[in-house]
């Protein structure tokens, strides 16, 4: 039966055929971790909620694949100030005026090494030209980071947010959040108290180890099993358990991995290299509404004696969504 | 709201573990967490999740958004998909509101 009138936008892409995946995760720039900082700050506000962002985010259309992930956020965000009245077309044009103003500077040429080198404390002191290249090369900042800063320049004037919000969730997000996973997962490999009320309650147990992850979302683990290979997956968005894992790679945002993982997971799993036994089970867990997924993986062999430190080590991330295994 | 507590489970739910179900095949506008593909299909209730504002109306910024039961659903990998090709045992698990699921 044809069901393609139940699809509700671009973003509903279960199921759908797509193209192999690109399993390398192509990390985040400046400008993307700037917008992300800016939606988790102003969701965690509840200036907007992550419900009325993904609304307006699938409302784009056909321009929903035809740009990327955070300039899909950005559009959206802006939308919703507009049609909410947080701030006007000519309010927003101005401060991005002054925005992008702020990145014009002159292009300063560079010394001759011959003109630049002098004598310092009586001996000649020579210069390299390196000590005087530009540390930046190539195009500007796209215009959807201009767009972003002028957005958020008007959520601190009207004291909405601050840009010190803004710095803390970058950095969070680079160095803390990361790493929280992994220390969880490091502890239930050493400690089996600690693992058993990990998958009875992870939010509860996280918590009690004095890691508050912010968030309303539930935590759910599950522990990979000889018998049982679990796999996590939003085919709506791209839901994930970011105050304990970080960002999401990019291969997890994809159209790809998001059509294909719900109704070929063996396919999906070969191609990250990891190939499930025909006598195992497969669970895909479609991270759909207000739960998040941790994947326990089996703790690796030969690792009797290791501190929980030297453990937390050999947690990569993909073990985390289920995609790989550990040897 | 951040108070509530959703994920108690002390409530009286239309449906218990182990309950099987159907996901409801109507169509729907805006936005809504129920994906496609898993609309008309039969599963079982695997756990009550909690109660939590309904996303379709936070969506539309209504100010009280309903407090409904959310469940985590399994499904067969073979009830969803036509030509599934890998094995019977295989499950797909999702989370639905109770007001996408309909008795069996």
């Amino acid at each position: 039966m044809d069901k393609n009138y139940l699809k509700m936008g671009p973003h509903d892409v279960g199921g759908e055929e797509s193209l192999p995946i690109d399993t390398t995760d192509n990390n985040m720039t400046h400008w993307e971790k700037y917008a992300n900082a800016l939606r988790i700050v102003v969701s965690s506000k509840r200036i907007i909620t992550l419900d009325e962002l993904r609304y307006h985010t699938e409302a784009l259309g056909d321009q929903y694949f035809e740009i990327g992930y955070f300039e899909r956020n950005c559009l959206s965000l802006h939308n919703i100030c507009i049609q909410k009245g947080i701030y006007d077309t000519e309010l927003f044009q101005k401060i991005k005026s002054k925005k992008i103003s702020e990145f014009d500077v002159p292009i300063v040429d560079l010394p001759d090494v011959a003109s630049i080198n002098h004598i310092h404390d009586g001996k000649p002191h020579l210069h390299n030209m390196s000590d005087f290249q530009e540390d930046e090369s190539g195009d500007g900042p796209p215009d959807y980071y201009f767009d972003t800063l002028a957005i958020a320049q008007i959520f601190i004037d009207q004291g909405l947010i601050t840009n010190d919000d803004i710095t803390l969730k970058i950095e969070q997000f680079d160095n803390v959040f990361p790493n929280r996973g992994k220390a969880v997962v490091a502890k239930a490999w050493h400690d089996n108290l600690f693992k058993e009320a990990l998958v009875k309650d992870a939010k509860k147990a996280i918590s009690d180890i004095g890691i508050e992850l912010e968030t309303f979302a539930d935590i759910i683990c599950m522990p990979q099993t000889d018998t049982v290979h679990h796999i996590v997956v939003c085919t709506l968005c791209s839901c994930y358990p970011r105050t304990l894992l970080g960002m999401p790679p990019s291969w997890y945002k994809s159209r790809s991995y998001r059509s294909r993982v719900v109704h070929e997971p063996r396919e999906v799993l070969a191609e990250f290299g990891t190939i499930v036994p025909e006598s195992k089970e497969i669970k895909v867990h479609d991270s759909n509404a207000d739960m998040r997924y941790l994947i326990l993986p089996p703790r690796p062999s030969n690792t009797e004696g290791l501190s929980e430190i030297e453990l937390s080590k050999l947690v990569a991330r993909d073990y985390l969504v289920g995609v790989r295994l550990p040897k | 709201m951040l108070e509530l507590d959703y994920r108690s489970k002390a409530m009286d739910t239309k449906f218990k573990i182990n309950d099987e179900i159907t996901v409801d095949s109507r169509s729907s506008t805006g936005h809504c967490r129920t994906p496609a593909y898993i609309r008309g299909k039969k599963g079982v209730i695997e756990r009550i999740c909690g109660r939590y504002p309904n996303p379709e109306e936070i969506a539309l910024c209504k100010k009280d958004p309903k407090i409904v039961t959310l469940y985590r659903c399994r499904f067969k990998q073979m009830d969803v998909w036509d030509n599934y090709s890998g094995k019977d045992s295989d499950t797909i698990e999702l989370e639905i509101y109770e007001h996408w699921l309909n008795d069996v």
